[in-house]
């Protein structure tokens, strides 16, 4: 398990190297402009090649991918070019708030999705076909239309909660709760939604194997066998497809934030991207990609964990 | 269908299409008439729409719906109308390309390395790893802001995003029939790998990926207007998500304009979901059951009417099966009956044999006593009776799982076929054997332990103690059997079904295992029902023999005399197959059967 | 309110008692202001002013900061060298007064004395000094503001002099934005300021509570040298880029001012907001190739005339401004000296004499001409693009990135463009969008005369406005732009907590120009 661990950990260095030079040079032939986008519309030239000096923009591709690498190694993202804010501290700030919003989202999913499934898989009938029309409807609401109508219902028309995030340091818990309540339920339907069905179906597969069969002609009772027996054969399976949730929730988290003005990694990674913030960018997709990798470590762990197989030997 | 039906096959549904049984399945055929609609007023918009896309009345802008603007116009003065029929255009073909990508590189690649496997397999999988780890939105996020905002190239780089997707799932299909009997039969034959895997393993995977396509190509069309809403698209060309966006910023003055491309975004993710959905059910069974229907006015039985009674003169036997028909209802409301007025009795004490092939209804004849069946399976006729009481009266369309949950694992037991797959991987031995016994006998958990120890030892486990801590997969075959056994004897039945109990086992083991059946039946006195294909099996133990074809009973008597004088010409192709050492696999019929004879 | 008109006396009463209260429990929490007292009628200051803002500063450094809706939140730490008042008089703030020597290359400032910053440094001459050297070692983006400022010269702690090295008639209000703002001279050149302002403002930054890009939260500067600016305890900048989003804020009472578009005031209004409009921006095309570089027939003026004949601009500030603007022909604004009313005449909507000069010109069977769009363009373009039609132009779009947009505008790949630009004081317009200078002349585009004229405004300063008319009716009648109004920038606060003044040229009120409502 630990030689496990330490191979995953170590392709994920190798991932986040590759990864860090594959988005590092899409942004460098995206910066052309950013010192004059920087200085505004009355700078002369001359400010523009000195701001580029300053920033280090007249150097070749390899120099300023190994400065950064270099300064990343050692712990120093650099500061964005847009805010003066170091990266490391926009990070930190925004990250729990993403975090919080994503981790609650698919939390309630995992619950949610869990019993829609499940029941659907034991009942099946009309229970079942609700639940299918339900997915079908849920999966092709686009995520931000819902997430719309969800503002100018609840906040706006309303006023149940605040349209806009009232996070902010030292908010009180009320505050959160207020703020990430809408954006939590606008992200968690789409994946519901989707996981909802898959875990119908997983579920239908344990449910079907023949040692459900012999457990019920033991003589014990369906409502054990489903929960002691069925839910953790479907567990790796859910987890899995939850996995995929989560990173898909990382996505959507994006546009969500936006949505409801929500100080997130999403809403960093918009303005980033859209003012070409190289030294965000770079953090922003180089945390991402660090969370996506412990959580498929760890779902990989927990997999393994629940599968005797693996655990005993 | 080239070959001609043979006759006299009445009842059987004909294997259609599986373009015919989408089309049948009212969503599936909702799915595709809504798709070839959506698809034919995007190719012909030219032809349909009543202006030019980026015309504008400069002078009407966000105008309602009614008059020369069927839906109104949007915040630039442009038709609605003919601009949800030109983004249909852009929208539907970007996202067939960013499926086509996906499947450009993920089917190749997943073909290879799931056929070949080695170096490239493992890099291959290196690759999908990474690009899954990848955060699609902020790569297409940083695309867009080096490449420029263009929806062709945002649908290619979230093609190659998604291709991942189609490579494993063509590496599984392909593993798993890699090694499958034709695809051998094709390599020894000599055919190129070019030729198998364009001939065998692509038929094998067409319908995977047809079904993962109609999802990607909805993934696409949400992806791609979610971009558009960031305000990351190309205001240039009408797509549905420009249309989306176009609508949110007017959304105080013209909310109408949200509400079309919306619904044209969520017809036509869920035609494709719902098309994808129908596909694989079609595939999965040709014979998709269908909840029948009641006729108005039939009323469900009644759960709390008093039981019958039995026909009297037959309490005293343990269990009497009468005329049994067990049938699945059919996608085309027709019922299709496995098993057909079937008929037998088994006293205390007793070892009755029901002989048969594989699809003989033996099987099904089984779980019917055990309250066993599949939840869309109905008992069509007859009744069982057990202990002098129904548990199928006559007239149930189910087996009343009530009345049997008072007596499974209790009075009656099932010693499956397949030991390994009957033991629940994630929990031990023992906790498997300790549970039923601590619900059903009501005694403490120490106390099933000491039991179950006991009985481990009884079954012939040399180690009781560390089978009793083993999970299933670190025991064998013939061991897992044994503790099946045990678990079925555990809480001293009356009856013990045991169905096809030495198939799945080496022959020396088998011997060992029958021993030990027959053991424990004279030791506990029980009856026991034997549901085999194996007349060797029938000879060794069975006191009488039930042997049935095609769902029915064909021939029933003592074993002595059936073994002796076999009547059915079936029963004598089964004996004579079974002198011969080998078991028949395919199903032989009637015709064969008496050609044979 | 349930109280009708006749008892407004004890409604008065009790809010009298209501804000004594109020100010009873400042009291007790933080050291009285200095002035408050429970009189009636005196001033009372207001708890909180909570403002939607647009953007980001890049830095706190005084010397990156900008004008306009970005001047703004400097304006809370940081004051002013001289203060421009809402109507755009230059009044007193850190300097006492100001005067130029003779040739207008000297320009003595007189500094009050009893100012410090919030580190506790004083602000004397030496801090204008080391100010003025940072700003224009800064590389900001104001930086052009002090390009002829030559030197600094201290005369004694309360009086410096800024040697010039050519007249610049824009001077004065320069040192009333970006360039005028005076941070610590302990401070300033420091990494530290770039995230943590340090000057002598009305407020002092509360950094715990603000998190870059989310939001900026002051407190006041109780020690602040003119109390009376102080109006507030605390104020709230959320940066809320989403007009979506401020429109849900300030509907939903989360904000109490805050800048909207056109299309979503209905919605703010209907709320009980109270509009508060100024014009700031002039919007409409560049017709920047005029030597024909990339688009030969642009080379044309009658071409260029045609274009402007060619637009229906009262139906496009109806359309897509639902009306919210001025329709104009002109680059500069009525509130700047080069203003001329007749000019708005020269060009009405007039096909038929768009097509007669087009065919003068030779482009009888119309031409092709690129513009970039961008994001926010989605509503006018398809107008545009009809009405060029309707004269046998054909009008391509070409999607270019926003952080491109700039740059290629200003670097020549585009023969015109739709944009919106600034319509400042007459030296600053010209140098925005006249001079070959300007980052907007992207073809470096002038003729002699026009030279002289520009050279002229340059050394009559204060008194240039006839040459800057002169120079507004050249490119009117030489059309290098078709402008097509100046836009209402609709701001909106509640009346129910704060009031607030329009800031000429800003679309965005000045800091000082919020008060608390006083009930």
């Amino acid at each position: 398990m630990v030689s496990f661990t330490l191979r995953r950990l170590g392709a994920g260095v190798v991932l986040l190297i590759a990864i860090s030079i594959l988005t590092y040079s899409i942004l460098f032939f995206s910066s052309a402009n950013i010192a004059r986008n920087l200085l505004g519309d009355q700078a002369t030239e001359e400010q523009i090649v000195l701001k580029e000096q300053q920033l280090g923009l007249d150097q070749p591709f390899l120099s300023r991918f190994a400065d950064w690498f270099m300064s990343a190694l050692s712990g120093d993202f650099g500061r964005s070019w847009f805010t003066s804010e170091p990266v490391a501290v926009a990070i930190a700030n925004r990250l729990p708030i993403t975090l919080t919003l994503v981790a609650v989202a698919i939390l309630l999913t995992a619950i949610i999705s869990t019993l829609i499934g499940m029941l659907a898989a034991v009942k099946r009938g009309w229970m079942d076909r609700a639940v299918q029309i339900g997915a079908v409807i849920g999966y092709a609401a686009p995520g931000f239309v819902i997430a719309v109508l969800f503002v100018t219902i609840f906040a706006v028309q309303l006023r149940l909660v605040p349209p806009v995030s009232t996070i902010s340091p030292g908010a009180t818990a009320a505050a959160w709760f207020t703020s990430l309540l809408l954006p939590v339920i606008a992200l968690a339907i789409n994946a519901v939604a989707s996981s909802a069905q898959q875990l119908r179906s997983a579920i239908i597969k344990q449910l079907e194997r023949d040692y459900v069969r012999t457990l019920r002609s033991r003589g014990i009772a369906e409502r054990e066998i489903l929960f002691r027996h069925v839910l953790r054969s479907a567990a790796p399976a859910g987890l899995t497809i939850l996995s995929l949730q989560f990173i898909g929730m990382l996505g959507g988290a994006v546009i969500v934030e936006q949505i409801f003005a929500l100080p997130g990694i999403g809403s960093l990674a918009v303005t980033a991207t859209a003012s070409g913030d190289i030294p965000v960018v770079m953090g922003v997709v180089l945390f991402t990609v660090i969370i996506v990798i412990v959580v498929n470590l760890l779902v990989d762990l927990v997999n393994g964990w629940l599968n005797p197989k693996v655990r005993v030997s | 269908m080239t070959e001609p039906t043979p006759a006299g096959q009445s009842g059987v549904v004909v294997r259609s299409s599986v373009f015919g049984r989408i089309v049948r399945n009212p969503l599936g055929l909702t799915a595709i008439v809504a798709l070839v609609l959506i698809g034919a007023a995007a190719a012909f918009a030219q032809v349909l729409a009543p202006f030019d896309q980026n015309f504008s009345d400069i002078t009407n802008t966000l105008a309602a719906p009614g008059g020369e603007y069927i839906l109104g116009t949007d915040s630039g003065g442009r038709d609605v109308l003919s601009r949800l029929l030109y983004g249909g255009q852009l929208t539907l073909a970007s996202a067939l390309l960013c499926a086509s990508v996906a499947i450009l590189i993920g089917l190749p690649t997943g073909l290879i390395a799931g056929y070949y496997g080695g170096w490239f397999d493992s890099t291959a999988s290196w690759f999908a790893n990474m690009i899954l780890s990848l955060p699609g939105i902020m790569v297409l996020l940083s695309v867009r802001a080096a490449l420029g905002p263009s929806v062709w190239l945002a649908m290619i780089v979230f093609g190659i995003l998604l291709s991942p997707g189609y490579f494993r799932l063509t590496r599984t299909v392909v593993q798993s029939v890699r090694n499958e009997l034709y695809v051998d039969a094709a390599r020894v034959s000599g055919l190129s790998d070019l030729r198998i895997i364009a001939r065998h393993i692509m038929s094998v995977v067409r319908a995977p990926i047809i079904i993962q396509t109609s999802i990607v190509a909805g993934v696409a069309i949400a992806i791609q207007s979610g971009l558009d809403f960031l305000g990351l698209g190309d205001p240039a060309q009408a797509t549905w998500g420009i249309m989306l966006s176009d609508g949110f910023r007017n959304v105080y003055l013209n909310p109408l304009l949200l509400v079309w491309p919306t619904l044209a975004i969520m017809t036509t993710i869920a035609s494709l979901v719902l098309l994808g959905n129908a596909i694989r059910d079609a595939l999965e069974d040709g014979q998709k059951i269908k909840a029948k229907r009641r006729p108005a006015g039939e009323k469900k039985p009644s759960r709390s009417a008093a039981l019958p009674t039995v026909e009297a003169g037959t309490e005293q036997h343990l269990l009497k099966v009468s005329n049994l028909a067990v049938g699945y209802p059919q996608a085309d409301g027709s019922i299709k009956k496995v098993v057909d007025d079937v008929s037998f009795h088994i006293d205390r004490g007793e070892v009755l044999s029901i002989v048969g092939e594989s699809g003989s209804g033996k099987s099904q004849t089984a779980f019917s006593i055990l309250g066993l069946l599949p939840d869309t399976a109905r008992i069509v006729g007859g009744s069982i009776q057990f202990d002098g009481a129904y548990t199928v009266a006559p007239g149930d369309e189910t087996v009343s799982s009530e009345r049997l949950s008072a007596l499974r694992g209790r009075r009656i037991s099932y010693i499956p076929q397949e030991p390994m797959s009957n033991l629940d991987p994630a929990f031990t031995i023992g906790s498997q054997l300790v549970r039923p016994m601590t619900v059903v006998l009501g005694i403490s958990k120490a106390e099933a332990k000491a039991r179950a120890l006991e009985l481990l030892a009884k079954v012939g486990i040399p180690n009781p103690q560390r089978t009793f801590d083993a999970y299933p997969h670190e025991v064998s075959g013939g061991m897992a059997q044994r503790v099946l056994i045990a678990g079925a004897i555990s809480c001293e039945p009356d009856l013990v079904i045991a169905d096809e109990p030495t198939t799945a086992l080496d022959v020396t083991v088998q011997a060992e295992v029958l021993d030990l059946l027959r053991t424990m039946q004279r030791q506990l006195g029980v009856g026991v029902i034997i549901v085999t294909h194996n007349f060797g099996v029938v000879a060794d133990l069975a006191d009488r023999v039930v042997v049935m074809q095609s769902g029915r009973v064909v021939e029933e008597g003592d074993v002595l005399e059936i073994l002796r004088h076999p009547k059915h010409p079936y029963t004598q192709t089964l004996l004579a197959s079974m002198l011969e050492d080998k078991t028949p696999m395919t199903k032989l019929t009637v015709d064969a059967a008496g050609g044979i004879a | 309110m349930t109280f009708g008109i006749s008892h407004r006396r004890a409604a008065g009463v009790a809010l009298t008692l209501a804000a004594g209260l109020l100010l009873t429990a400042c009291a007790s929490a933080e050291p009285a202001p200095s002035g408050a007292t429970d009189e009636p009628g005196e001033f009372v200051r207001g708890e909180a002013l909570r403002l939607g803002v647009l953007g980001d500063p890049l830095s706190w450094d005084p010397s990156q900061a900008h004008v306009g809706h970005l001047l703004q939140p400097y304006q809370a730490v940081y004051d002013t060298l001289i203060m421009r008042e809402p109507d755009g008089a230059l009044s007193p703030m850190l300097a006492t007064e100001w005067s130029y020597n003779e040739d207008l290359t000297e320009l003595t400032l007189e500094l009050r004395d009893d100012v410090t910053f919030s580190d506790g440094e004083a602000f004397d001459a030496e801090a204008v000094k080391a100010n003025v050297e940072n700003f224009k070692a800064g590389n900001g983006r104001q930086a052009a503001q002090l390009a002829d400022v030559e030197a600094v010269e201290v005369v004694d702690a309360d009086t410096v002099v800024l040697e010039l090295s050519q007249p610049n008639p824009a001077l004065e209000y320069y040192l009333s934005q970006a360039a005028g703002l005076m941070g610590s001279p302990a401070a300033i050149g420091t990494e530290g300021i770039a995230t943590l302002p340090v000057g002598s403002g009305p407020y002092v930054m509360d950094s715990t509570s603000s998190v870059p890009g989310s939001q900026y939260v002051f407190t006041a500067n109780e020690n602040y040298w003119n109390p009376e600016l102080v109006k507030f305890n605390r104020v709230e900048m959320k940066v809320l880029t989403d007009v979506t989003a401020r429109v849900n804020a300030l509907v939903s009472g989360q904000i109490d001012a805050t800048l909207v578009d056109a299309r979503t005031a209905g919605q703010v209004e209907a709320a009980g907001k109270t509009l508060s409009a100024n014009q700031v921006d002039w919007t409409g095309l560049l017709l920047l190739d005029r030597d024909g570089k990339l688009a030969p027939a642009l080379a044309d003026v009658r071409v260029r005339q045609a274009i402007n004949y060619a637009l229906d601009r009262e139906a496009m500030l109806e359309q897509v401004q639902l009306g919210a603007g001025t329709v104009t022909n002109q680059v500069f604004g009525p509130e700047s000296g080069a203003y001329v009313d007749e000019l708005d005449e020269t060009y009405s909507y007039d096909p038929e004499k768009a097509r007669e000069l087009l065919d003068d010109a030779g482009y009888g069977d119309g031409f092709e001409l690129t513009i970039p769009t961008f994001p926010g363009l989605e509503s006018i373009v398809p107008l545009l693009t009809q009405q060029f039609a309707d004269v046998g132009i054909t009008l391509i779009a070409e999607s270019v990135p926003p952080q491109n947009i700039q740059a290629d505008i200003a670097g020549g790949k585009f023969p015109a463009a739709y944009f919106f630009l600034f319509q400042g004081e007459p030296w600053v317009a010209i140098n925005q969008m006249i001079s070959t200078e300007a980052t907007y002349n992207a073809f470096d585009s002038t003729s002699p005369e026009l030279q002289k004229l520009i050279d002229e405004v340059r050394i009559t300063g204060a008194t240039s406005d006839d040459a800057a008319k002169k120079i507004n009716e050249y490119v009117t009648e030489e059309a290098w732009f078709a402008p097509l109004y100046r836009l209402d920038q609709m701001y909106f606060y509640d009346p129910n907590t704060i009031t607030s003044v329009p800031q000429t040229q800003m679309a965005v009120p000045s800091i000082y120009n919020y008060s608390p409502v006083q009930k």
